[in-house]
């Protein structure tokens, strides 16, 4: 009812700048601390450790594979393809929605919708929008090849072994 | 609003210091009787029996579609046989179609921009009127700029769900 | 205006009748208008909605029935979901397993799932079509905009609730449409590939993406949604019931002091049905 009536009853609101400086830092430190509990569990949902087939993993040694083979490991989509002393991993997840594609003569096609790309992973028509990445594959001291998915190498990037 | 906000005190003085509280209901026939309650209906029962009528249709016709047809349920998931095409559920093939000519855009810039626009719309259509009639002749610009919306991703949904068979192309359905 | 029965009122009355008004505080059939808005406006259920409706708003044209049917479709998809999850395990060893002993081993199984996978398409569809009828009659205007955007939100919560449902039978149509789906996702710039790592738990659909899936569809979306739900019904009443014409509105002032107790504090006493 009449707000004009009861408001005299409290104390003026304005230039009670001590109250409003008070209550400025409270609302401060609620809507700080409120954030990092939203950041903390955002960091939750991001697990690290996965179950699923590890992102780095080693294929064996250099001698196991013949020069100009392409050997599909379809757990972790890639292709491992060695001409002459040259190594290189290329991703077989298509870039278009993420299809596992199969190599042909003359590059790669996606079984799902027709995407299809040429021996360097670039790609050449359907709907893929990019090339197919290339991954870094390294030496480890025990002689055995090391793919590591997390790291992207530039297409046409190869390791040297010394036979 | 008007006659609460500035109270007739002459005839009935409002003291401050005092609250106030319904202290009885005079029973009658309707509970108020000015002229704006005259289309009121009570909800009980009048709208109550038709939302119980509506519920059973509804389940009826739910539960018909549940006996003739069955879910479809397919061979265990094999993560190395990829279906050819493969398929998002039917309500994301419109976007599939989309990022079939442009990957992001169709996936997500033209998605985000929608959803937006559909947020912003009653802030941008600020002009009162046509409000609770179908096809308003003051609102058909809006009208058919969201029929237009709506209707091209009906048509990108149904080109998806019917007409995309193998390698994404265009196939007939029959 | 409540309503609580005088201890005078009871004393001598039948045991039955003395628990009936200990819950309900109004008649089994009420008769008269004031112990029939009671009825509405004393229910936990039902007090979201107003005790009285504009008789337009009940016209089947007005709304088609389309939000109602698409709040039953949910309701049904609670109930049998709930049952489903009784004989459902969220692992790729276990589920699409569970999927053929729910047709073989469980009684009404398959009319279970065939009710939930149906009415979930049926809730996406339903939903689609009440947007169109709202933004069609012009409901969404003022003073009804935040219910309109209440409404956006739990068109996409319904989208998600039927995608995280869409894996979890486990068979091949689910597992590359979830593929497919959160590759689309990955299209987003910057954000994306991290936004899909964090919604499958790896990187490919896998056990994490089953167990993830699966806790979003069963409890964080229903919550979400049932509150949201909630609060996009009470809007309806405290927007002053479904929008209709002006020429409905603008009648003659109200006399002071003649407001409905159940009116809204800023609408005219009228409302609803969505």
């Amino acid at each position: 009812m009449s707000d004009t009536k009861l408001s005299k009853d409290r104390p003026p609101k304005e230039g009670n700048s001590r109250r409003r400086v008070l209550g400025m830092i409270a609302t401060g430190a609620l809507a700080l601390s409120g954030s990092a509990l939203g950041l903390l569990t955002a960091v939750f949902f991001k697990p690290r450790v996965t179950y699923g087939p590890p992102q780095k993993f080693r294929v064996g040694k250099p001698a196991t594979f013949t020069s100009g083979s392409e050997i599909a490991y379809q757990k972790q989509a890639v292709l491992v393809r060695r001409e002459g002393n040259q190594f290189a991993v290329i991703s077989t997840k298509c870039t278009h929605l993420g299809c596992t594609v199969n190599a042909t003569d003359i590059g790669f096609e996606c079984p799902c919708h027709g995407s299809t790309y040429d021996r360097r992973g670039s790609n050449v028509s359907g709907p893929a929008p990019s090339p197919l990445a290339w991954f870094l594959i390294s030496l480890a001291p025990n002689g055995d090849l090391v793919v590591d998915k997390d790291k992207k190498v530039p297409a046409g990037t190869y390791l040297e072994i010394k036979a | 609003m008007s006659q609460i906000e500035a109270p007739d005190y002459e005839r009935l003085p409002v003291k401050p210091d005092k609250t106030y509280g319904l202290m009885c209901v005079v029973p009658t026939r309707s509970e108020a009787v000015n002229v704006q309650t005259e289309k009121q209906v009570l909800a009980w029962p009048d709208g109550l029996i038709r939302y119980v009528l509506l519920f059973l249709v509804l389940f009826m016709v739910l539960a018909v579609i549940s006996l003739l047809f069955n879910a479809p349920l397919e061979e265990p998931a094999n993560a190395l046989h990829p279906p050819n095409p493969a398929k998002a559920p039917w309500y994301f093939l419109g976007l599939q179609e989309m990022v079939s000519y442009s990957a992001f855009w169709g996936g997500v810039g033209i998605p985000t921009m929608l959803v937006l626009l559909a947020i912003a719309a009653p802030y941008l259509e600020s002009k009162p009127g046509g409000e609770g009639v179908w096809f308003h002749s003051s609102r058909s610009a809006a009208n058919w700029i969201f029929l237009g919306i709506m209707g091209t991703l009906g048509l990108l949904t149904l080109i998806g769900t019917l007409f995309r068979g193998r390698n994404w192309d265009f196939v007939l359905p029959w | 205006m409540q309503s609580v029965p005088h201890a005078d009122e009871t004393r001598g009355k039948s045991i039955l009748h003395r628990i009936w008004y200990s819950i309900f505080r109004s008649p089994p059939l009420p008769v008269s208008e004031l112990d029939r808005a009671q009825s509405v406006a004393n229910n936990f259920f039902l007090h979201i909605h107003s005790a009285k409706v504009h008789e337009r708003a009940l016209r089947f044209k007005t709304t088609l029935g389309l939000g109602l049917m698409t709040f039953f479709t949910f309701i049904i998809l609670v109930v049998t979901g709930i049952l489903l999850m009784f004989y459902y395990v969220p692992t790729p060893e276990k589920a699409y397993d569970r999927m053929l002993d729910l047709r073989s081993a469980v009684f009404f199984g398959t009319f279970l799932r065939n009710m939930h996978r149906w009415s979930a398409h049926a809730m996406v569809l339903l939903a689609l079509l009440h947007m169109m009828r709202v933004f069609l009659t012009g409901s969404h205007k003022s003073p009804r905009e935040f219910n309109w955007v209440l409404g956006v939100f739990l068109l996409l919560l319904t989208l998600f609730m039927s995608f995280t449902g869409y894996l979890l039978p486990w068979d091949q149509l689910a597992y590359w449409a979830i593929v497919v789906g959160t590759a689309i996702a990955g299209y987003a710039p910057v954000v994306g590939d991290q936004v899909r790592f964090i919604l499958l738990g790896d990187s490919q659909v896998g056990s994490e993406a089953l167990l993830r899936f699966y806790v979003l569809h069963v409890a964080v979306l229903p919550t979400v949604l049932t509150l949201l739900i909630g609060w996009h019904f009470w809007r309806i009443r405290k927007d002053g019931g479904l929008a209709r014409p002006r020429e409905d509105l603008a009648l003659a002032p109200a006399p002071a002091g003649t407001g409905s107790d159940n009116a809204p504090e800023d609408a005219p006493p009228e409302k609803e049905e969505r």
